[in-house]
């Protein structure tokens, strides 16, 4: 049944893929409103299937791989919604195809208790994972709004004026939707990071700076101190600046992700 | 159907000749009743700057309302009707019905896929249904014609590309400015020159909502005047190097033979403080701004020809959504035919209605004289039975005929009807209903 529920969601998303694919191609302009039903639908039914999930093995859908990236994708998700309900949800062409890529491999993983050891758990475990996702689900809406806001530009700039220049929103509806991502991303993430830090001392008595969890956390909290660094730098082209350093920022968070996991992580719990 | 449209278009005759047969609101009123009067049973005076239109509805007697209308339109403009004939058009019935559709779907536009048209059709209607006093102005026919038209026009606009894109020089700029800054209100601009390009550019920067604009032009003294008719702010030439840093448009059209402003200019205007875009407009021939400001990081300049482009590819992507609205276009004359066949079966039905209902009430009054112990209540009662069987049984034959009469065999099936029912050639006419 949460198998269904998660498989269900998916196909959603991939309708709303679909349906903003063909309006980018059709050129008829802006994005239809009619992907942000299916999203909302999918984003339901994606609900339910995290509560089935709950309610099932008895724990959150935040331990182990396969429910920690549908969580995210749900978090995701539910940034995509308030988004496609403003001007800015042509930002969907890039979130959506990324949500159904991350519900896709944690079905192909299959999303159930991975039944590794957690070093600590409980209401603050929970809050600590949760804040973090929801930091990770900013960066991937600052970087969508990013991308996009760069090709806005190029397009522009380079007077091209075609089915890109159509579709997509106005480059301060793109900075603004990139710069809100910020605003809630660091801060949730910082907690998330403090919390982490704080139940890490008291547990093991020390940071354990060498966990690839802690090395990850510490790279991505970085990587939004600079993400917000750009932004209050005088420079005449802040707002592309900006852009760029949203998508070279989440590109970094997700190449040292693939790496630490790859190279460093044996075989400890890590998302 | 004896409906008809008498007009005169961009298509047909020049704006000088077009002016004279502008029919405004207030003489719009006063000329359909004076329609009315002339013995019109429907009318429906459309202007715009492009076209005048009198679409109108005779009764069946009135020998040609296409020659009322011309003499009516040629008296309104004070040219005589042999002159005014050159830039009228006249049609009749389908070719009307189609010719609205095409109007209100803007595919006869003096660009196609306009917005305001849509509006205008609605504006014209609606003022003719105001001016209704029961009698005359708009009946069932053009009620239902126009009200079909819009539908059709809302669908042309919801189903196809025709309205995508801007469609003139200065809108395809606020089209430009829209995407580089959001929301135009409370930007500002500094307008360069102050010919008709500058004056239309102003109106329209205006009329987006940017709220400071200024004026710079050689000609102090014909700055001013631009600037207190349009509500904008005059400034001295000299003071543009200082003023081109403070604000988000400018836009240039002046006639001088070099560059007005130059990469140098730009950037030292700009800075190293400055954080928001700023969008040049070079609309003048030759061009006022050098080529290389549009290298400067965060300046987006677009000349004549670039926004020119970007007409052109949109008119060219409205062009190619033709078809599809001609599609449109079809149905709805289909629909409203289909609707207007079944309209000419009324005065059978109503003959064949009123039989039946002379035969109830003869054979219910025979019967109920030899009912004579019954009681009011019961008589009543009888006398409602009757009825609803008389309607149940009449119910089929009758949406029968309308059916048939939609689908086009209107006169097979009447020609059956009358003989089924025992009819005679009935002298009603679709004028003598008044059922919509």
């Amino acid at each position: 049944m949460v198998t269904i529920l998660f498989a269900i969601a998916l196909v959603l998303y991939l309708g709303a893929s679909g349906t903003l694919a063909v309006s980018f191609a059709d050129g008829r302009g802006s994005a239809p409103r009619a992907p942000a039903a299916l999203i909302g639908f999918g984003m339901a039914i994606h609900a339910a299937a995290l509560i089935a999930y709950t309610a099932r093995y008895a724990e959150l859908p935040l331990v182990g791989l396969a429910p920690s990236l549908s969580t995210l994708a749900f978090l995701i998700t539910a940034f995509l919604f308030v988004t496609s309900l403003t001007e800015t949800r042509p930002v969907g062409i890039v979130l959506v195809p990324l949500i159904s890529i991350l519900l896709a491999v944690a079905l192909i993983i299959g999303i159930a208790p991975s039944g590794e050891p957690i070093a600590f758990g409980g209401i603050w475990f929970s809050f600590h994972v949760l804040l973090a996702f929801i930091g990770y689900a900013a960066l991937s809406v600052a970087f969508a709004a990013g991308l996009l806001y760069l090709l806005q530009f190029r397009e522009l700039k380079d007077k091209r004026l075609g089915r890109i220049f159509q579709f997509l929103p106005s480059l301060p509806a793109l900075d603004s939707l990139g710069r809100r991502a910020l605003v809630v991303g660091f801060p949730a993430l910082t907690i998330a990071l403090g919390l982490g830090w704080a139940w890490t001392v008291r547990f093991r008595g020390t940071l354990a700076p060498t966990n690839p969890q802690v090395i990850w956390g510490v790279i991505t909290w970085l990587t939004f101190a600079a993400l917000f660094a750009v932004r209050l730098t005088g420079a005449r082209n802040v707002q592309r600046r900006a852009a760029l350093a949203n998508v070279v920022g989440f590109l970094i968070v997700l190449v040292s992700y693939l790496a630490l996991r790859l190279f460093a992580a044996g075989g400890q719990v890590f998302l | 159907m004896p409906l008809a449209v008498v007009g005169i278009s961009h298509r047909t005759a020049p704006l000088e000749v077009r002016e004279r047969f502008v029919i405004d609101a207030q003489a719009s009123a006063a000329a359909l009743r004076r329609l009315a009067a002339i013995g019109f049973t429907e009318a429906v005076l459309l202007s715009t700057c492009n076209r005048t239109e009198l679409y109108m509805r005779a009764p069946s007697a009135q020998p040609d309302a296409g020659l009322i209308g011309v003499r009516f339109l040629s008296d309104h403009a004070g040219i005589p009707e042999t002159d005014a004939d050159r830039y009228l058009y006249t049609l009749h019935d389908d070719g009307a019905v189609e010719h609205l559709f095409r109007v209100v779907s803007s595919l006869d536009s003096m660009i196609i896929g306009e917005a305001q048209i849509q509006g205008q059709v609605k504006a014209a209607y609606e003022h003719a249904v105001e001016t209704n006093n029961g009698d005359f102005i708009v009946g069932p026919v053009l009620s239902r014609l126009f009200e079909t038209a819009l539908r059709v026009g809302g669908r042309v606009r919801s189903e196809t590309k025709l309205g995508a894109g801007a469609a003139s020089v200065p809108s395809a700029s606020i089209e430009l400015a829209r995407k580089i800054f959001g929301n135009l209100h409370g930007r500002s601009a500094l307008v360069l020159g102050a010919g008709e390009m500058s004056e239309l550019t102003i109106e329209c920067l205006r009329g987006d909502g940017v709220h400071d604009i200024m004026v710079a032009n050689r000609t102090a003294a014909r700055a001013e005047e631009v600037a207190r008719r349009l509500n904008a702010r005059a400034i001295a030439v000299e003071d543009m190097p200082r003023l081109l840093g403070t604000v988000d448009i400018v836009a240039s059209a002046t006639s001088a033979p070099h560059a007005v402003l130059t990469s140098a200019m730009v950037e030292r205007a700009l800075g190293s403080g400055r954080r928001t875009p700023l969008l040049i407009l070079d609309i003048a021939l030759p061009r006022d701004v050098e080529r290389e400001v549009g290298e400067l990081p965060n300046v987006f300049l677009y000349d004549i020809d670039d926004l020119s482009q970007i007409v052109e590819g949109n008119l060219e992507r409205r062009r190619s959504e033709i078809a599809l609205a001609e599609q449109i276009i079809q149905e709805g004359i289909h629909e409203f035919q289909a609707w207007h066949r079944a309209r000419n079966v009324v005065p059978l039905i109503r003959q064949m209605r009123g039989r039946a209902e002379e035969l109830r009430e003869a054979e219910t009054a025979r019967t109920l004289r030899s009912l004579r112990h019954l009681s009011p209540s019961d008589r009543v009662a009888i006398e409602n039975l009757t009825r609803q069987l008389l309607n149940k049984v009449l119910h089929s034959p009758t949406a029968r005929l309308r059916e048939a009469a939609a689908d086009g065999r209107e006169e097979e099936i009447t020609q059956a009807a009358r003989y089924l029912f025992g009819l005679d050639n009935g002298s009603g006419t679709e004028d003598d209903n008044g059922e919509g």
